[in-house]
């Protein structure tokens, strides 16, 4: 009997409580995430207030729940379109081989080249603030990884037998590639967009942070975070429990991450 | 007289390797007739192997054709466009390979693999697909035809998955399969099944069979001629009982002096001295030479021509009185 690994399904459990909560958000408090309050602002936890009020008076519990949509959509969003983009172009480029390959590779390690950041900032720059121009921002720069990781498990995979065989019985290239190298080459991929997406996620909340995502007043945790950081000495709540939540969701996930690993990987 | 099932003209085939250019094929000729058995023979790194793989165009993208011509059935394949070279090879030839957990698609049932080249190649209906993998499972001796198709590779043993990839070689009714060492990953007793397998489907369906392997008592059991191979070009060739009773080349006869012989037990086995040449390096002299017992000075000086395959002989300057040299070697110790 193979050892359970609890620890996926204390991250599923969590992630899965957060994302319910974020859908039905509007049910679960009474609050706008974005109606100022300046009477009551920088207000202590109370039962008014569960997590208290930021500078403005909003109430932050309503606002970690607004923002865990925004940050888990784009999250998500933000690893599902570099996975797709990534693989398609690494099947065709371990497939096909020549000078498609050539360049692309090129494209691949002069991405891989530059600091993360720089590049994530440097694109965010020229498509503007917004969520849509995250998931632009960190598919550009994403995509790499998927397109390396298929591509080396084409290359050793498109040398094995059975794909030998299907190209000898005269089977099509869009069969061979859809049936025979796909299926065999996708794990990898998978197991990587699972550490992927912390890391995606953790881009996003940076990004915001640093003002060059999600603009105010949308709630979002890496511009929660920006805002409060002004108050962490007396309030310190304001600022806390944004990053908190960061910290919450990537240790989730992590946990998702390494138990489906342990799965792939026996 | 009617045209070769196959002919391979005068072919030459490179490696782009760290090392160097390999020549991994140098000037290999040979023909097959419809119908008829041929056994390709030699040690690790000879070729044979990269031979099938140049015939039926799977050669790695490293890899480069030099020189020479294949013609399946009187058509030159390699002047035409990939995309009909490979109508024309899948049409007439099958493949099995030597492990058969890496010759079958892990994420596919066997027998999903089995109808895909009659269903999505030959255009036939699901279900005419099915009834012909169940015949072809039957053919290859796999009882339970119904329940094993839904099986996939890993669930089954090495004996039968070799089958599966024998019924999937058929599928595409094939005039002739190449066997690139199918019994080598089996046990004894499973390699004498599957042999026994080849042989009658090669009376029954008429298959012509190419089989490449190191090992000669297969070769001896299955084939009618025999190709030797060495350092990328055959050295010797003719029919399997006149070659194994009468080797013309000192390398074919070291090879079968080097296989133990249970009813002259040696305390000592004779073996090939060295290892094959590197061929990354230009060739002195036949490349036998500095492993032959028989070697003279006219061996290093020049490569001895290459052989008709169609002939029973060998390149070897010396076929007539090698022999004698080692007797003389054998009477001085």
């Amino acid at each position: 009997m193979k050892k359970r690994s609890y620890g996926m399904w204390v991250g599923i459990a969590i992630l899965g409580l957060l994302t319910l909560a974020a859908l039905i958000a509007p049910w679960l408090t009474g609050y706008d995430p974005t109606s100022q309050d300046l009477v009551n602002a920088l207000g202590k936890p109370s039962v008014h207030h569960l997590l208290g009020t930021d500078d403005l008076g909003r109430d932050v519990l309503t606002r970690i729940l607004y923002g865990a949509r925004v940050d888990l959509l784009v999250g998500f969003l933000a690893v599902l379109f570099p996975f797709i983009f990534g693989t398609a172009l690494g099947l065709i480029a371990g497939w096909f081989g020549g000078w498609f390959d050539a360049l692309l590779m090129r494209i691949v390690d002069i991405t891989i080249a530059f600091p993360f950041y720089v590049l994530a900032i440097a694109f965010s720059l020229v498509f503007g603030a917004g969520p849509k121009s995250i998931v632009i921002t960190i598919t550009l720069v994403g995509w790499v990884a998927y397109c390396r990781i298929v591509r080396a498990s084409v290359l050793v995979v498109k040398e094995l037998d059975y794909v030998h065989a299907a190209q000898l019985s005269g089977l099509p290239t869009r069969r061979i590639l859809s049936r025979h190298i796909f299926p065999n080459v996708i794990s990898q991929a998978i197991t990587f967009s699972m550490s992927d997406i912390v890391l995606s996620i953790l881009a996003i909340v940076t990004l915001s942070f640093l003002g060059l995502g999600v603009s105010a007043p949308t709630a979002e945790w890496g511009a929660m975070i920006q805002e409060g950081q002004a108050y962490i000495l007396q309030e310190w709540w304001v600022p806390f429990i944004p990053g908190f939540m960061v910290v919450i969701v990537a240790y989730s996930l992590s946990l998702i991450g390494d138990g489906i690993v342990k799965r792939f990987v026996k | 007289m009617s045209t070769p099932f196959l002919v391979v003209d005068n072919l030459s085939v490179e490696i782009e390797t760290s090392r160097g250019l390999l020549k991994v094929l140098r000037n290999v000729s040979c023909s097959v007739e419809a119908g008829s058995s041929v056994g390709i023979v030699g040690e690790s790194g000879s070729g044979k192997s990269m031979t099938l793989k140049a015939i039926l165009d799977l050669l790695p993208s490293t890899a480069k054709y030099t020189s020479g011509e294949v013609y399946l059935e009187g058509q030159p394949l390699l002047a035409k466009s990939p995309s009909e070279r490979r109508a024309l090879l899948s049409e007439k030839i099958g493949i099995i390979f030597q492990d058969s957990m890496t010759a079958l698609n892990p994420v596919l049932t066997v027998g999903y693999q089995i109808m895909e080249a009659p269903r999505f190649r030959m255009g036939w209906s699901k279900e005419k697909a099915r009834e012909r993998a169940i015949e072809l499972m039957g053919l290859v001796g796999i009882t339970d035809a119904e329940k094993r198709l839904s099986a996939y590779p890993h669930q089954l043993s090495g004996g039968l998955r070799q089958r599966i990839a024998i019924a999937i070689a058929l599928a595409g009714d094939p005039k002739m399969i190449f066997c690139d060492e199918p019994t080598t990953a089996l046990d004894v007793t499973i390699q004498a099944q599957v042999l026994r397998l080849l042989l009658d489907l090669q009376a029954k369906e008429n298959l012509g069979v190419v089989f490449v392997t190191h090992d000669l008592a297969v070769v001896n059991e299955i084939c009618d001629r025999l190709l030797v191979m060495y350092a990328g070009r055959f050295i010797e060739s003719g029919p399997v009982q006149a070659t194994f009773q009468n080797p013309q080349h000192p390398y074919t006869y070291s090879l079968l002096k080097s296989a133990p012989d249970p009813e002259t037990p040696v305390s000592r086995l004779f073996s090939i001295l060295g290892e094959p040449p590197d061929l990354t390096k230009p060739l002195q002299g036949c490349p036998f030479s500095p492993r032959c017992f028989a070697s003279q000075s006219d061996c290093v000086a020049s490569e001895p021509s290459i052989i008709d395959t169609k002939q029973s002989v060998a390149a070897c300057f010396h076929s007539a009185s090698f022999r004698d040299q080692l007797h003389q070697i054998e009477g001085a110790r």
